[in-house]
C-alpha cells in the first residue's frame, strides 16, 4: 500500500524539480487541447513563444503585461501571508485607477512632474482606502475578508460603469456599451523606458516593489509580525501586539499594491480610464500569489511568465487563426498545473506494507 | 516468552532526522498493566501509536496472540483486538454518546443496529460501574465523562488490550482513582493494558513498568521490585534536580490587585464571578481548583486577552484601562498560557522567532529598521543550552518541539526581564517530573527576582510546595484564601469539589 503524506520543507530541488514537471505537463495538455479543436500544436506554440520573447517588441510587450500582474500579486502574497483571505485585489485596481483618475481630474493643467506622483499617490491610497473597509469590517464586526472584499469588488466595479456611462467621468457619446473616459492630459502619462513599445514607469514601480516586499516579508518587524498573524494570530495578540492594527496595516498595504496596478494601467497603457482593460487583474494577481507560494520574489517570476503568455497568447490569435479563447484555456491549463505543482512538492509518497497477519 | 498477548522486538520509527524509538522490545501478559514510564520526547507516544496500529515502525516486528502482525491501520489492530485511547479524544460533540460508540464500529454496513448496540452499551456501562447515558450528547459531558465513553469505545470494538495514553491528564484526583478501579476490574477479566504515563503515583500501581529515555528501553521491572526514586533516575538518566528551599521572606508591596473582577458568561467557559485578590512582590500566589472553574477567564482577563464584565484591575496602584495584551504587557504582565500551542506559539515559526515573539521591535532584536535574525538565534542557542531544550537547533519550528520542550521555550521568553507580574495557568500540566522541576525552579527564580506571581494549578503538591498563598476556585468564584503554611489538604479538596466544610473557622 502507497500512503500520502505531507512534506511542510520540501528541498529547493524538489520545488524546481516539480515546478518544471508541472509546466512540461501544463503544456502537453494545452497540446492534446489544440489538437482537438483542430489547430497545430506545434504552430500555435511558435506563434505564442514568438509573441512572447520572439522579438524586442515582443519582449516589452511581455513586461508591459506583466507590470500589473506582479503588482496584484504581491498585493494578495501580503495579505495571505497573514491568512487574511483578502480577493479585493480586482476591486482595488480600480479604485487605484478611479482615485487616481480623480488626482488628473482635480489638477488637470499641473505639469508632469507634479501630476504623476499625484496621480500614483492617489491610486495607491484609493487601493488601500478599499482594503481598509474590508479590514475595519472584519475586526470592528467580525465580518468574513471574503465576503466584504468580493461584495466590495462589485460595488466599485459598477460604479465605475456608471460614472463613465451616465455619469460625470464618460466622455461625449460614451454609451452603455462603450465606457470610457476622454483621454488623459499628456501631461499625466507615465513616462516610458522605451518608445516603441511603451514600457512604462509602472515596470520599474513593480521591480522595486518585488524587491522591497521581500525585503519587508523577510526582515522588518512588520514583516515577521505578518508571518506571525498567519501562523497564529492568538500567540500574536497575547504578546501585546495590536492585531487589529495590523490587520488594517497588511489589507491597506495590500490595496496600495493593486491601487498601484490599476493607476499604472490607465496612466502607461490605456492613457484614459477604461473598464474593460482593468477587469480581471486583481483575480488574475489571486492566482499569482498562490503560484508563487506568497513569495514576492516568486511572484515577480510568475508574473513575468504569466505577462508573456497573455502577450504571446495576442500575438497566436492574430497570426495563426487559432482563436483568442484557446489562449485562455492553455493559460488556464497552466494555472492548475503549477497550482498542481506546488501541491505535489510539498507531499510524499510512502511506501507501507500492507496488512498480511 | 510463550502466553504473552503482544510481543514486540527491535521496533524502531524515525521521523525525519529523529529516531523516536530505537530497536524497543516491548511484551504484554495477559491480566497485566504494563506502564510505558519516560519524559516528554521519549518515544512512549510512538511506541503505544505503533502497537495500537496508528504509525507504522520503520523496522522491528510485533506479535499479537503468537502470530506476526503488520498493521497498515488502527483498523487492523482493532479487528486483533487491540485498542487505543488518546490522549486527545476524537469524540463528536454533537452526537450521543450512543452514536460516537457507533462511529468506526466495523461491520454495521449502512444501517446500523442502534438498539443492539444502547443495550450492549448499558451492560458494559454497568458491568465496569459507569454511569453514563447514551442518549446524552457529549457536548454536555465533562472531560473525566468523555473518557469513559473513550474506553467504552475501545473495548467494544477491540477487547483484548487496551493501550491509554495519559488518561488521568484531563482527570480530577477522584476520577483518577475511579478510573484505576475499572483498569484493576478489566485486568482481573484477562486484559492485557498499556499505560503511558509520566506520573509516579501511577506507575506504582502497575505491574510491570518499562522504562524508555530519548527513544531507548532503559529496562523492563517488575513494580513491586522498584521504587519511585530508582524510576526517576532511570528515567532522567540521573538525580533529579534538588527543589530548593523556601526560605520566609519579607513580603512586598502590593503589585496586582483585582476587585470583584467577573467575566461575562457569554464568553465560552466557565466565568471569572468577582474574583477580588492581590498579589505582592516577592509573593507566588496559588489558584487550587480543577481545572476549567473559572481559572482561565481569570488569568486571561489579568493577561488582557480577555476583557472584563465587570470589576477592575489595579496594578501598582494604577486602574488599568482599558484592559488589552499591549496595555498589561507595557505594564510589565507576562502569561505563561495553559494551552501552549494555540495560546503561545507560532508553531510555523522557529524557537528563535518564537522567543522574540512581543519583543522583536526592541533591543537586542533591532537593528536599524530591520530585525536582527541574528541576534535572535544567539539568544535562542542560550536558551536551548541554558533550559536544556532536546532539538536540532534555533532554526527548529516549535511545532516539533514536546510538549515538555516547547513549554521551556515559553518560560523562557515569559522570564526574560522586564517582567513585574508572571501568570502561570496550569504550567506543569502533562509534563515530566524534569520539566516539572524547571517550571518550578523558574518560578522561585522570579519571584526571588521580586516578581509578583499567581499559578493555578491541579496539582495540590504543586501549590503546597511554591505557593506563599492559596486560593481555591469552584465555578468561578474564589471559595477561600489561606495561607500555605497552614493549608490542609483535606479542606482544599473539599472546596474545591465545591463543599464548604463546616467546621473551617
Amino acid at each position: 500500500m502507497i500512503r500520502i503524506e505531507r512534506n511542510p520543507a520540501p528541498s529547493a530541488a524538489t520545488l524546481a524539480l516539480s515546478y518544471v514537471g508541472a509546466c512540461v505537463m501544463g503544456f502537453a495538455i494545452s497540446a492534446l487541447l489544440i489538437a482537438a479543436t483542430g489547430y497545430d500544436p506545434a504552430e500555435a506554440f511558435g506563434a505564442i513563444w514568438q509573441g512572447a520573447v520572439g522579438s524586442q517588441t515582443a519582449m516589452i510587450g511581455s513586461l508591459v503585461k506583466a507590470t500589473p500582474l506582479i503588482l496584484t500579486g504581491l498585493a494578495a502574497a501580503i495579505a495571505f501571508r497573514a491568512r487574511l483571505w483578502s480577493i479585493g485585489q480586482e476591486g482595488q485596481v480600480y479604485a487605484g485607477a478611479m482615485a487616481g483618475w480623480c488626482a488628473v481630474l482635480l489638477v488637470p493643467d499641473a505639469p508632469a512632474l507634479l501630476l504623476i506622483p499625484l496621480a500614483l499617490i492617489f491610486g495607491a491610497a484609493g487601493g488601500a482606502g478599499l482594503g481598509a473597509v474590508a479590514a475595519g469590517l472584519r475586526t470592528r464586526y467580525g465580518v468574513n475578508e471574503i465576503i466584504s472584499t468580493v461584495m466590495l469588488n462589485y460595488i466599485i466595479v459598477y460604479l465605475l460603469s456608471w460614472l463613465l456611462s451616465g455619469g460625470a467621468w464618460g466622455e461625449v457619446g460614451a454609451t452603455v456599451s462603450y465606457q470610457q473616459s476622454p483621454p488623459a492630459p499628456e501631461a499625466a502619462q507615465l513616462p516610458n523606458f522605451d518608445d516603441r513599445g511603451r514600457l512604462h514607469l509602472g515596470f520599474a514601480i513593480a521591480l522595486a516593489a518585488s524587491l522591497a516586499c521581500a525585503a519587508l516579508i523577510a526582515r522588518t518587524p512588520l514583516g515577521f509580525e505578518i508571518r506571525a498573524l498567519g501562523g497564529n494570530g492568538e500567540a500574536l495578540r497575547r504578546r501585546g501586539v495590536d492585531v487589529g492594527r495590523l490587520t488594517l496595516v497588511v489589507m491597506a498595504l495590500s490595496g496600495a499594491l493593486a491601487g498601484l496596478a490599476g493607476i499604472g494601467e490607465v496612466l502607461g497603457v490605456t492613457d484614459r480610464l477604461r473598464g474593460d482593460e482593468l477587469y480581471g487583474l486583481g483575480y488574475a494577481g489571486v492566482v499569482i500569489g498562490l503560484i508563487a507560494g506568497l513569495r514576492p520574489i516568486g511572484v515577480l517570476v510568475a508574473g513575468l511568465f504569466f505577462g508573456g503568455l497573455a502577450n504571446g497568447a495576442v500575438f497566436m490569435s492574430v497570426l495563426s487563426d487559432a482563436p483568442a479563447a484557446l489562449a485562455q484555456a492553455i493559460q488556464g491549463v497552466l494555472l492548475i498545473s503549477i497550482l498542481c505543482g506546488g501541491v505535489a512538492a510539498r507531499t510524499r509518497l510512502r511506501r507501507t506494507v500492507a496488512h498480511v497477519g | 516468552m510463550t502466553g504473552a498477548l503482544m510481543e514486540a522486538r527491535g521496533l524502531t520509527r524515525r521521523f525525519g532526522s529523529v529516531t523516536a524509538l530505537d530497536g524497543v522490545d516491548f511484551d504484554l501478559k495477559p491480566g497485566e498493566i504494563h506502564c510505558l514510564f519516560g519524559e516528554n520526547g521519549a518515544g512512549k507516544s510512538t511506541l503505544a501509536s505503533i502497537l495500537a496500529g496508528v504509525i507504522a515502525p520503520d523496522d522491528g516486528a510485533l506479535a499479537v496472540g503468537g502470530g506476526p502482525r503488520r498493521y497498515g491501520s488502527p483498523a487492523d489492530a482493532i479487528a486483533d483486538g487491540v485498542g487505543m485511547v488518546h490522549q486527545h479524544f476524537a469524540l463528536v460533540e454533537a452526537f450521543t454518546v450512543l452514536e460516537n460508540l457507533m462511529v468506526g464500529l466495523p461491520g454495521r454496513g449502512w444501517r446500523p443496529d442502534r438498539a443492539g448496540l444502547a443495550v450492549r452499551a448499558r451492560a458494559l456501562a454497568e458491568d465496569l460501574g459507569i454511569a453514563l447515558d447514551p442518549a446524552a450528547r457529549v457536548s454536555t459531558l465533562s472531560v473525566g465523562e468523555r473518557q469513559w465513553i473513550e474506553i467504552l469505545k475501545s473495548l467494544m470494538e477491540a477487547g483484548r488490550i487496551l493501550i491509554l495514553d495519559e488518561p488521568t491528564a484531563v482527570l480530577t484526583p477522584e476520577e483518577s482513582r475511579r478510573l484505576f478501579a475499572m483498569l484493576d476490574g478489566l485486568k482481573r477479566r484477562g486484559l492485557g493494558i498499556v499505560l503511558v504515563s509520566h506520573k509516579l503515583v501511577e506507575v506504582m500501581q502497575s505491574d510491570r513498568v518499562t522504562v524508555l529515555r530519548r527513544g531507548r528501553k532503559v529496562a523492563t521491572l517488575a513494580t513491586a521490585d522498584t521504587d519511585p526514586g530508582t524510576l526517576t533516575r532511570m528515567m532522567i538518566g540521573a538525580s533529579p534536580p534538588p527543589e530548593g528551599t523556601q526560605a520566609p521572606r519579607a513580603a512586598g508591596a502590593v503589585v496586582v490587585e483585582t476587585r470583584a473582577l467577573t467575566s461575562a458568561e457569554s464568553a465560552g467557559g466557565v466565568p471569572a464571578r468577582d474574583v477580588s485578590l492581590t498579589i505582592r512582590a516577592g509573593e507566588i500566589v496559588g489558584v487550587a481548583g480543577v481545572a476549567g472553574n473559572g481559572q482561565a477567564a481569570l488569568f486571561d482577563m489579568l493577561a488582557g486577552a480577555l476583557a472584563p464584565a465587570s470589576g477592575e484591575i489595579v496594578i501598582d496602584g494604577a486602574r488599568v484601562s482599558p484592559v488589552s495584551p499591549t496595555e498589561m504587557m507595557r505594564r510589565g504582565v507576562r502569561c505563561i498560557p495553559e494551552d501552549r500551542f494555540r495560546q503561545g506559539l507560532v508553531g510555523e515559526m522557529s524557537i528563535s522567532e518564537n522567543l522574540m515573539l512581543g519583543r522583536h521591535r526592541a533591543a537586542p532584536f533591532r537593528r536599524g529598521p530591520f530585525v536582527d535574525y541574528g541576534a535572535a538565534d544567539r539568544v535562542a542557542a542560550n536558551v536551548i543550552d541554558a533550559f536544556r531544550i532536546a532539538t536540532t537547533g534555533p532554526q527548529a519550528r516549535a511545532a516539533s518541539l514536546s510538549g515538555g520542550n516547547a513549554q521551556k521555550v515559553l518560560l523562557a521568553r515569559e522570564m526574560a526581564p522586564g517582567g513585574r507580574v508572571l501568570l502561570a495557568n496550569q504550567p506543569t500540566r502533562g509534563l515530566d517530573v524534569g520539566v516539572v522541576a524547571t517550571v518550578h525552579a523558574a518560578l522561585r527564580a522570579k519571584r526571588d527576582e521580586g516578581a509578583a506571581v499567581l499559578l493555578a494549578s491541579e496539582e495540590l503538591d504543586d501549590l503546597l510546595a511554591l505557593c506563599d498563598r492559596i486560593l481555591v476556585m469552584f465555578r468561578g468564584r474564589v471559595m477561600a484564601a489561606m495561607s500555605a503554611r497552614d493549608a490542609d489538604v483535606e479542606r482544599i479538596g473539599a472546596l474545591m469539589a465545591g463543599r464548604q466544610p463546616e467546621a473551617a473557622a
